[in-house]
């Protein structure tokens, strides 16, 4: 299973060639690239300030990187640069984020935050609003579909019975599965999750990993499969879900394999252990 | 027994003197700030020469009164048992507003027949429809869309020009005026609105300020369009659709067409239903629109501005059209101003009337608009019961804005309506709802 | 070139004024992030503080030289930092941790009150004060036109430069100067390490009450007039200087003090006295879409 998600040409969903960012003097990340297959999860890992975040506000838009290409290939074979694209563009182009830091609507309710979550497609149906405004029976019936979409999301995270509860009220694992269930209500094609795992239980880490592969395989919901993109310290999910591991430290890419070719590389140990490269 | 009634009598006399020790405190200071200021007062004299002259007896009446105040306020609070959770509050007051809303609309709606009901209560029920509504639209940038913005009347300014010099200049009617006024302060209010995209907070906040002083300041030193400190008079008073309220009885005027007894009040009820209906069509619009996409994007950038943008929401629209829309109502609301007073200036549109629709829309309770219309009517209509006081009233009026804020930082209703729900009807506690840094 | 200097002197000392009230807004932003409204009527209520000396003075025939404009400075300071002192204690520290535009109301509530309290209690009338101070240097001549440096000019710069230094010293080398410093960056760790946050938001709302009543006095000296609603206008301008040099930067409340002074000043020379207000806030407007964090101000970097 996990071979067959290994690099097959052409089947990229995102190439990273060569981004580099530098705030004033820093060299954050150098000249770093790697591809995220279809239908799979990749994960980007390191040690802390290895330059992971960056890389990903930089794919996710909230950082212009100084140097390199990102290219999201969608499904019918079309390529958008996402280097040169303005972050809400990108979550357009069909890349969706959450963050290391929860960022839920808190004073909304759990549907909507859902309902937000497909914004650009619900605007589009009121026509410039006036439609939407006067009651126009089109606007409805994409609204009654968002709805339908956010309940189908909500069984699959187990939250449908706090629909209409404010966001900021839920414990804290039921708010990072909101904020997954919020960016894949914007149906995406890459889904790109910057530590997911952080400060859940080791229950909820389990739960999540079930709900990550229900994502890849699309079996969560009748949403599309979608491949995803995370960075995690929780080395146990890594290993489990991943099929494909890219090693960052300072600023660079050191290693990239399957889970088990990481697990014994020897830069990736001297990396998290310290140690000497010489010596090791 | 006897003890636990041994240690409330204890209790009360270590109350009471730590109580005074408070009072005489806060008597100290009181003295230290009127000692000055009240007790030596600077006049001038025929001559145009300052001269001191004393009032130590005002100095001591005051500092008696803050001394026995906050003795009262000492012994009352030390009394005081823990309150009934807020949510509470919140909850009985969400459920008597189901009620009071349309109590309040079928008032408003019936008041100009309401026996007792003379003019001068129908102009002061104007004046009050007038900052509702200006409350409901301001509400619509603060409240919703969480931008801080304290030049709004200069909006409200747009309005009220564009109608006295279109009127004055091209002889336009009222009713061609209203929507342009409106269409016009929209235009400003995107205009104003696309250099401060990028400001947060309270450099949001200094900006709009300082957008609305401009406004001001050209409107009194571009004298040959606008009159300057003079103004516009002899503006035109609107019509009841082309026919004018006029004491004459023609048969083109009001009175005549419909057969009455020509009356002044007919324009004051007619202006009346006027700023009723703009009222509620901003109340109308401000409603629908938090069901849209487009206001549950306001909500969401006031909750979390980098999570929208992550959702492919587009900022600077969403931004911009909530400066738009509010500017919108504030100019309708000006035209509105205009053809009442048939006179305006720029003295109508200082910054303390920024500072108190925005006061309305805080004390109501941020988004709102039951909680906004019930602030504007205690705001603007206790500020007309305190008219005995005269010089007093401002004082008075500052002072209330501080003691509500104090006891209700979150005003008269801060708890949210979701806009969607799966289930049955509830609300969303304060604390979740965020308040904005734009 | 006479005429360009005589407007930098004028510029420099008006810009003195504006930026000793910078400074106490900037104070109050850095340590508990709120626009405290009332300060512009601090600064009034500090002038006419000052009026009130003087003429006690004068009814004395105290009022000449040098000791006696001291006194009424620190007369000045001394009653103004006590309005500062109740202002925060009444209408901001029972909002301290509660919604953010809860204390910005109040403080437009307060505003309105000291300005309407100065009304009621010193009348509506405009005091006009004769000139205390008069004569100069001259600096030099230019065929009619002489540039001189008047002395209440010299006194303005003097004393703004005096309360400075000694503000700076208060601010960077003294204990409560480092409770403030350590409030301003994170209030909470400040109050676990045994710093009583309470006073020290206090002292610094009755230091800057202190600064802006010797604006006050010196505005006063200066201009030779006080109103009840001098404070709105000045304080406006003060609190664009405070972001204008980035807002919680103290060296930069000065510096955006003292270029809005100029700025207002050479426009009023070279352009238009009317217009002199829109130029103010013109320049504030374009400084902030161009360098929102002002010239002096720390980058907010937003982490995501």
């Amino acid at each position: 299973m996990n071979a067959s998600r290994q690099h097959q040409p052409g089947a990229e969903i995102l190439r990273v060639d060569g981004i580099s960012m530098r705030f004033g003097g820093l060299l954050a990340v150098d000249a770093v690239d790697f591809q995220v297959q279809r239908g799979s999860i990749t994960a980007l890992i390191g040690p802390n300030g290895a330059g992971k975040t960056t890389v990903f506000n930089c794919i996710t838009g909230f950082y212009r990187p100084t140097g390199g290409q990102i290219s999201l290939r969608r499904s019918d074979g079309s390529i958008a640069s996402l280097h040169r694209l303005k972050d809400h563009r990108i979550a357009r182009a069909g890349v969706a984020r959450t963050f290391q830091n929860i960022r839920l609507f808190a004073g909304m309710t759990v549907l909507e935050n859902l309902l937000i979550a497909q914004h650009v497609k619900l605007q589009k149906a009121t026509g410039f609003g006036i439609g939407a405004m006067l009651g126009f029976p089109g606007y409805r019936a994409a609204e009654a579909e968002a709805i339908d979409r956010a309940v189908e999301w909500l069984r699959a995270i187990n939250l449908l019975d706090r629909a209409d509860d404010a966001a900021g009220g839920l414990p804290y694992g039921a708010q990072r599965r909101l904020e997954i269930a919020r960016a894949m209500c914007t149906m995406p094609a890459l889904l790109c999750l910057d530590e997911p795992a952080a400060g859940l239980n080791p229950r909820e880490s389990d739960d999540l990993a079930k709900l990550l592969v229900s994502i890849r395989d699309g079996t969560a919901t009748r949403s599309a499969a979608t491949s995803i993109l995370l960075i995690e310290h929780d080395m146990g999910i890594v290993m489990r879900i991943s099929d494909h591991v890219v090693v960052l430290d300072h600023g660079r890419k050191i290693a990239e394999g399957t889970p088990e070719q990481i697990r014994s590389d020897r830069h990736v140990i001297a990396a998290y252990l310290g140690e000497d490269e010489d010596a090791a | 027994m006897t003890a636990p009634a041994a240690v409330p009598a204890l209790g009360i006399t270590a109350r009471l003197r730590a109580a005074l020790v408070d009072a005489s405190k806060a008597t100290v200071v009181a003295f230290g700030l009127f000692f000055i200021m009240v007790g030596l007062r600077t006049d001038v004299s025929p001559t145009g020469a300052l001269f001191l002259r004393t009032r130590w007896l005002d100095v001591a009446l005051l500092c008696a009164a803050v001394f026995v105040s906050r003795l009262a306020l000492a012994l009352w609070l030390g009394r005081r048992k823990p309150e009934v959770g807020p949510a509470w509050q919140a909850a009985a007051l969400s459920r008597a507003g189901l009620l009071f809303g349309p109590a309040l609309l079928a008032l408003a709606l019936i008041l100009p027949f309401v026996p007792g009901i003379g003019r001068y209560e129908l102009d002061l029920g104007i004046l009050v429809l007038t900052y509702v509504m200006l409350g409901w639209g301001l509400n619509i940038v603060v409240g919703l869309a969480g931008l801080l913005d304290l030049g709004y009347v200069a909006f409200y300014a747009v309005g009220a020009y564009a109608y006295a010099l279109l009127a004055q200049y091209f002889g336009l009617s009222f009713w061609i005026c209203l929507p342009l006024a409106g269409i016009l302060a929209a235009f400003w209010g995107v205009l104003l609105g696309f250099p401060v995209l990028r400001l947060r907070g309270d450099y949001l906040a200094i900006v709009t300020l300082a957008f609305g002083e401009i406004i001001r300041i050209v409107l009194l030193n571009w004298v040959e369009l606008t009159g300057g400190p003079n103004g516009i008079s002899g503006i035109p008073r609107p019509t009841f659709f082309g026919l004018p309220f006029s004491m004459s009885g023609g048969p083109q005027t009001f009175a005549g067409f419909f057969g009455l007894e020509p009356s002044p009040s007919h324009r004051v009820i007619f202006l009346y239903y006027l700023i009723l209906a703009l009222a509620l069509l901003t109340n109308w619009v401000a409603i629908r629109i938090r069901r849209q996409p487009i206001g549950r994007a306001w909500e969401a950038l006031r909750e979390d501005e980098i999570a929208c943008r992550a959702l492919g929401i587009n900022i600077t629209n969403t931004k911009l059209t909530a400066f738009a829309l509010g500017a919108m109502f504030a100019g309708f609301a000006g035209a509105f101003f205009a053809t009442r007073q048939a006179f305006i200036s720029p003295e109508s549109f200082t910054f303390i009337e920024s500072a108190i629709i925005l006061a309305i829309v805080v004390l109501g309770g941020l988004g709102s608009q039951i909680g906004i219309a019930v602030a504007a009517i205690v705001m603007i209509g206790g500020f007309e019961l305190f008219r005995d006081l005269d010089e007093y009233r401002m004082l008075v009026f500052g002072a209330a804005m501080v003691v509500i804020m104090v006891l209700r930082p979150r005003g008269l209703v801060g708890s949210r309506a979701p806009s969607v729900l799966l289930g049955e009807q509830r609300r969303i506690d304060a604390r979740f709802v965020g308040e904005g840094r734009g | 070139m006479a005429y360009a200097l005589q407007q930098l002197i004028n510029g420099i000392s008006l810009g003195m004024i504006y930026g000793l009230i910078a400074v106490g807004y900037t104070m109050v932003y850095g340590i508990i992030g709120m626009i405290n409204f009332a300060h512009g009527d601090i600064f009034m209520v500090g002038a006419f503080v000052a009026l009130v000396a003087i003429l006690m003075l004068m009814s004395g025939d105290l009022m000449h030289g040098p000791a006696a404009i001291l006194l009424v400075l620190v007369i000045s300071m001394g009653f103004t930092a006590l309005y500062g002192w109740t202002v925060e204690r009444i209408a901001y520290r029972p909002l301290r941790g509660s919604f953010r535009l809860a204390p910005l109301i109040s403080a437009i509530g307060m505003s309105i009150v000291l300005q309407n309290f100065v009304q009621v209690s010193q009348g509506a009338r405009v005091k006009p004060l004769e000139p205390q101070l008069v004569g100069g240097i001259e600096l030099m001549r230019d065929g009619n036109f002489v540039v001189q440096l008047s002395y209440m000019q010299i006194l303005i710069i003097v004393s703004t430069l005096t309360v400075l230094t000694v503000f700076t010293w208060l601010v960077t080398r003294t204990a409560l100067g480092r409770a403030m410093r350590a409030c301003e960056q994170d209030r909470k760790m400040a109050s676990l390490i045994g710093i009583n946050t309470d006073r020290t938001i206090s002292l610094a709302f009755v230091i800057g009450a202190a600064l802006a009543a010797v604006a006050g006095t010196l505005y006063l000296l200066r201009y030779g007039i006080a109103d009840f609603f001098m404070g709105f206008i000045v304080g406006v301008k003060a609190f664009t200087a405070a972001v204008l040099g980035g807002i919680g930067s103290l060296p930069g409340a000065v510096l955006g003090g003292l270029l809005i002074g100029l700025i207002e000043t050479f426009w009023s020379a070279y352009f238009s006295v009317q217009y002199k207000d829109v130029a103010a806030f013109g320049i504030l407007v374009l400084a902030l879409v161009f360098l929102p964090t002002g010239l002096l101000g720390r980058q907010e970097v937003e982490k995501v």
